[in-house]
């Protein structure tokens, strides 16, 4: 088998890290907003790329010494060569780059920063006890008055929550921007057509200053309904904003 | 040679790649980052308009758009109570976007440009969701709403090519804006604050306000220089803003278009507010003050109040621009935003606050961001703009009066206490101009009265929301804007010891590098084919 050299080796080991940096911190962003359809970009989280960054490193590592062949490559890039002008010049960067990365390193580290703090919440906390057994009194009515429900519900949607959640039930109201903690978009699937009819009456009755601490209620614009909306209205908000954002609830599962 | 020589080329020719593709995915950052969603151009084959279609939209129409419009399209549908600017009334022939004459009709493709992209600034959302045949068959109901659409069946179009902005176009518009008496509604400044708009507002069915041209995210009908040309050109039916295709040359409108496409300026939202120490010099208390321009702007956007009854569904403030500085004293904000008028009413002030928690969170729990409540207090500074005593009169703020600052406390809306006079330690005034609020709000970093002020501390992320109230909006107690949390932090100086630590680094490094080096020369990789 004959032998291939490849003195660029270390060079070439380099770029395919500096390559990955580049595509974790500025494409990937854009490759996720694409595949998951979002409106913004979906930066990598940075513990995310440390992780990718040192299996990157290793991965390189690894693939120089495959072979002792490769390793006397890899290491040999950096011994000096008469007459060879462009790997002379490449090593030099090189010899000078390393220092100032470090030294870059450890600034960048010991700069006092103002990043945004992390907010972590749970969309989705326990139904409380009070709101389980409830039911919706307009599910299990005629096709008739079902219709005029939804139809009523609709109303009172497009009234009361269109400014935030949108006309399409989206979340994406004329208000929706305003707030950090966007309006939920009911359209999509793992939102209200992951629960039950009373996980959204407890939710429209007593909004953000329901939830329980860890939902961050201090953050959450959703007002709490109970002062302004009747039971009923509710319940019919609830069937008007499935049939608008086109999902159905969850069904019960028959415990007999 | 040649191989390393092609090698090396290659590398160098990838670098290239990769840094354009940075600066391509930079710029795509840019454009996602802001709130506006472009005017959608292309319009796809037209479908028939048959009644068959008309049919089909009227169903479509009764299941999306009666809400807003009306059953019968008089744009007085039930959710229309909580919208401003109102929905369309297709009755009347009130279409603004158009690419027709002024007074005309739109063409079928202008109507589908609407619908597919929405109007921004208003609740008309896009509805490239739904299908283009059902798009198609909708816009074809709407137009039975109005005669005219029958008797101009071919309207002129203003046909729009592109032209390339130029420096010497920009300020060649700049002077036709006032030739053409642009400011009389837009204002000098094109905040949407000239006289006439003002002076025009009740004559109306409807208030309408000229627009803001600074604000980029507020365009009707897109804000692409096309766009405006667009709009400069066949201007919006029924309101002042008419048509320039007669008064102006062609070349003279792209000159305009250029001129306003050059002010509008996108949001440059943040999360955090980053307060800058200005060492050894006193914080400025006036609003123009130079020494502002050190502090880097944030712009945050604002919401009507909708979490408790009384609502405000119909905000006019949507933005406000936050700059700070600190010394070894004090702390001292400026804010600003657009405001068309400074007219104050009876109770109706222009005003604003800023709240604070009373207390540095410890943990993630804040108080709630509207107000505080039971468990969690915050801390309010509030100014209002002047108001003679008087009932009924409509005033203008004088620009030498410069308002009332109070500091409040809050926990719940219900449950607000002004701070007795003793702790009152917030000082601050109030400019207006051009249309534009400045407000400044001066404090001590610490004060005495610990239990109900917050106590800055350098270097500790600090929540902070605002709140706005415009008194021309009949802006009052909960009628007002509102924003999030967000945060604020005492920038730390960077200590001098960071430098030590870099040099310490870098003299590491180098050693281990040479010592590697030198290590690899002593000891060179062989092979065993070499070594015999």
């Amino acid at each position: 088998m004959a032998k291939k050299r490849s003195p660029y080796l270390l060079v070439k080991v380099i770029f395919a890290v500096v390559c990955l940096f580049l595509f974790l911190k500025y494409a990937a962003p854009k490759v996720f907003q694409v595949l998951m359809a979002k409106e913004h970009l979906m930066p990598t989280p940075s513990t995310l790329m440390m992780w990718y960054m040192i299996m990157g490193v290793l991965a390189g590592l690894v693939y120089a010494t495959t072979s002792n062949q490769k390793f006397a490559d890899f290491l040999g890039f950096l011994l000096p060569e008469k007459g060879a002008m462009v790997k002379s010049f490449i090593r030099k960067m090189l010899f000078f780059a390393f220092p100032v990365i470090i030294g870059w390193f450890v600034y960048t580290w010991s700069i006092p920063g103002a990043a945004s703090p992390v907010e972590l919440r749970i969309q989705h906390p326990t139904l409380p006890q009070e709101f389980e057994k409830m039911e919706n009194p307009f599910r299990n009515t005629d096709a008739e008055t079902q219709r005029k429900c939804i139809e009523e519900g609709k109303i009172l949607f497009q009234t009361n929550c269109r400014p935030c959640h949108g006309s399409k039930a989206d979340g994406n109201g004329p208000f929706a921007n305003s707030f950090r903690l966007r309006p939920i978009n009911f359209q999509d699937p793992g939102t209200i057509a992951t629960v039950v009819d009373n996980y959204l009456f407890w939710r429209i009755k007593e909004g953000g200053p329901g939830l329980p601490s860890e939902a961050t209620p201090w953050d959450s614009a959703m007002p709490a309904w109970k002062d302004d909306l009747k039971d009923d209205e509710v319940w019919k908000i609830i069937m008007g904003e499935y049939d608008t954002a086109g999902v159905m609830p969850r069904q019960r599962e028959k415990t007999e | 040679m040649i191989k390393e020589f092609k090698c090396c080329l290659f590398g160098f020719g990838l670098i290239g790649v990769s840094v354009g593709f940075f600066g391509l995915s930079s710029e795509v950052s840019a454009q996602a980052s802001h709130l506006f969603r472009t005017y959608k151009h292309e319009v796809p084959q037209k479908l028939p308009e048959t009644q068959e279609a008309v049919a089909a939209g009227k169903k479509v129409y009764e299941k999306r758009c009666w809400y807003c419009h009306g059953i019968e399209g008089r744009g007085d549908g039930p959710a229309s109570k909580t919208m401003f600017p109102k929905p369309r009334n297709f009755t009347r022939n009130e279409y603004k976007v158009r690419s027709t004459t002024f007074g005309s009709v739109p063409t079928d493709e202008d109507l589908f440009r609407i619908v597919t992209s929405g109007i921004e600034g208003t609740a008309m959302p896009f509805w490239y969701t739904i299908s283009e045949t059902e798009r198609w068959q909708v816009l074809y109901y709407v137009k039975t709403f109005n005669e005219q659409f029958k008797t101009e069946t071919s309207p002129k179009v203003v046909s729009v090519v592109s032209v390339v902005s130029t420096p010497d176009s920009v300020q060649r518009g700049a002077e036709l804006f006032k030739e053409f008496k642009c400011f009389e509604c837009h204002g000098d400044d094109a905040r949407g604050n000239g006289p006439l708009t003002v002076a025009l507002q009740t004559e109306w069915g409807m208030p309408y306000r000229a627009r803001d041209l600074t604000k980029a995210w507020n365009f009707k009908g897109g804000n692409a220089g096309e766009d405006i040309y667009r709009t400069i050109s066949t201007g919006f039916n029924e309101t002042p803003m008419g048509s320039y295709l007669e008064k102006m040359s062609d070349e003279d409108r792209w000159h305009v278009a250029h001129y306003v496409k050059s002010l509008a300026k996108d949001m440059m939202s943040d999360v955090v507010v980053k307060v800058k120490l200005v060492e050894g010099e006193e914080l400025p208390t006036e609003p123009s003050d130079e020494a502002w321009n050190k502090a880097t702007p944030m712009e945050l956007p604002l919401a009507g109040q909708i979490l408790v009854s009384p609502r405000q569904w119909t905000q006019s403030i949507d933005a406000i621009r936050v700059r700070a500085l600190y010394n070894s004293n004090d702390i001292a904000f400026l804010l600003e935003w657009d405001d068309s008028t400074n007219k104050q009413e009876d109770v109706f002030r222009d005003a604003v606050s800023v709240q604070f928690p009373t207390k540095i969170p410890e943990s993630l729990k804040k108080p709630y961001f509207a107000m505080g409540d039971s468990s969690g207090a915050v801390n309010l500074w509030s100014w209002k703009a002047y108001w003679k005593e008087g009932f009924g009169a409509i005033v203008e703020a004088p620009e030498t009066e410069p308002g009332t600052v109070s500091e409040l406390n809050a926990k719940g809306v219900k449950n607000i206490t002004v701070q007795p006079p003793e702790s009152q330690n917030v000082t601050g005034k109030g400019v207006y101009q051009n249309g534009r609020w400045k407000v400044v709000f001066k404090r001590s970093l610490q004060t005495e009265d610990a239990k109900n002020d917050l106590q800055f501390e350098i270097g500790k992320l600090i929540p902070i929301a605002f709140a706005i109230w415009d008194g021309s909006n009949s802006d009052v107690a909960g009628l007002k804007s509102v924003s999030s949390w967000y945060y604020v932090i005492l920038e730390k100086p960077v200590p001098k010891t960071v430098f030590i630590y870099v040099l310490f680094a870098i003299i590491m490094g180098a050693s281990i590098e040479v010592w590697f080096i030198a290590r690899l020369r002593r000891f060179p990789p062989k092979l065993e084919e070499e070594q015999e």
